[in-house]
């Protein structure tokens, strides 16, 4: 089969799909530092590890989001990607301003800044893609 | 072992980037996704999973990593990553594709520079 052959994509494809990838590779990169810190040294950092996981858990949540998203419910997206930005933002400052609270770094920490701002970006990203989908006229 | 896996892993950072920019051309071209796209990245497995021996390899000789789990982490990560993304996309070669093989190489990149910061 020829690339011109395949080339109209099913009605799955789109930016969202970018947004799928990262959020996948958030999710597992966020869930898989949370849990080996968790097993490993708890005591050294309960609070930063426990932001972890919890991040991981929104990124999962925002995948499933998302996909339902592109099929039409949009709604959970908005909700998730807004408590995501709001944790970013919160947690960003938090660790600026109490480090004590903080003796090891979360994925939030300083706005996302040991995954090159991403967990910044991310969520900016999706409710972008949301508001530019709900201006689409309904096919 | 350690200079060997550095010099591994530096292919694969450089290897990854350049499917990265071959990728992310795409996206900005509005391309659909070419055949040779996917024969880069089965390059980028191949090339992981060629890391991930050699990070394998270099548990036996010198002391172990600070954290073994997260080591042995990225070493899977590094070989499953690429895959999993051309597997996401087997249906689908429109332009958008090409932005999860953009994601998938870049994650793998960092993924194998982290793999030799740990060791």
């Amino acid at each position: 089969m020829t690339d011109d052959a395949v080339t109209s994509a099913p009605s799955r494809s789109g930016p969202h799909q970018i947004l799928l990838a990262c959020y996948a590779v958030f999710a597992v990169a966020a869930g898989a530092r949370s849990l080996v810190q968790l097993t490993t040294r708890y005591d050294e950092a309960p609070l930063a590890y426990l932001l972890s996981l919890a991040a991981a858990l929104t990124y999962a949540a925002a995948w499933f989001a998302i996909r339902r998203a592109a099929a039409g419910s949009t709604g959970p997206a908005r909700v998730l990607l807004w408590t995501e930005l709001t944790g970013v933002l919160v947690v960003g400052t938090l660790s600026l301003v109490e480090e004590d609270w903080f003796p090891d770094a979360t994925v939030w920490s300083d706005y996302g800044r040991g995954y090159g701002w991403v967990p910044a970006v991310l969520p900016v990203a999706g409710l972008l893609w949301l508001h530019r989908r709900a201006k689409e006229p309904v096919a | 072992m350690g200079s060997t896996l550095d010099l591994i892993g530096w292919i694969v950072v450089g290897y990854a980037a350049l499917v990265t920019v071959a990728a992310g051309t795409g996206v900005a071209l509005r391309t659909p996704r070419p055949s040779w796209l996917d024969q880069l990245v089965l390059m980028l497995t191949l090339l992981g999973a060629v890391l991930a021996v050699a990070a394998l390899a270099s548990l036996a000789g010198e002391g172990r990593p600070e954290s073994l789990a997260t080591f042995l982490g990225y070493a899977v990560t590094v070989v499953a990553l690429p895959p999993a993304a051309l597997a996401s996309v087997r249906e689908d070669r429109g332009t958008w594709s090409c932005g999860v093989v953009a994601v998938a190489a870049l994650a793998t990149g960092v993924v194998a520079l982290r793999l030799m910061m740990t060791r």
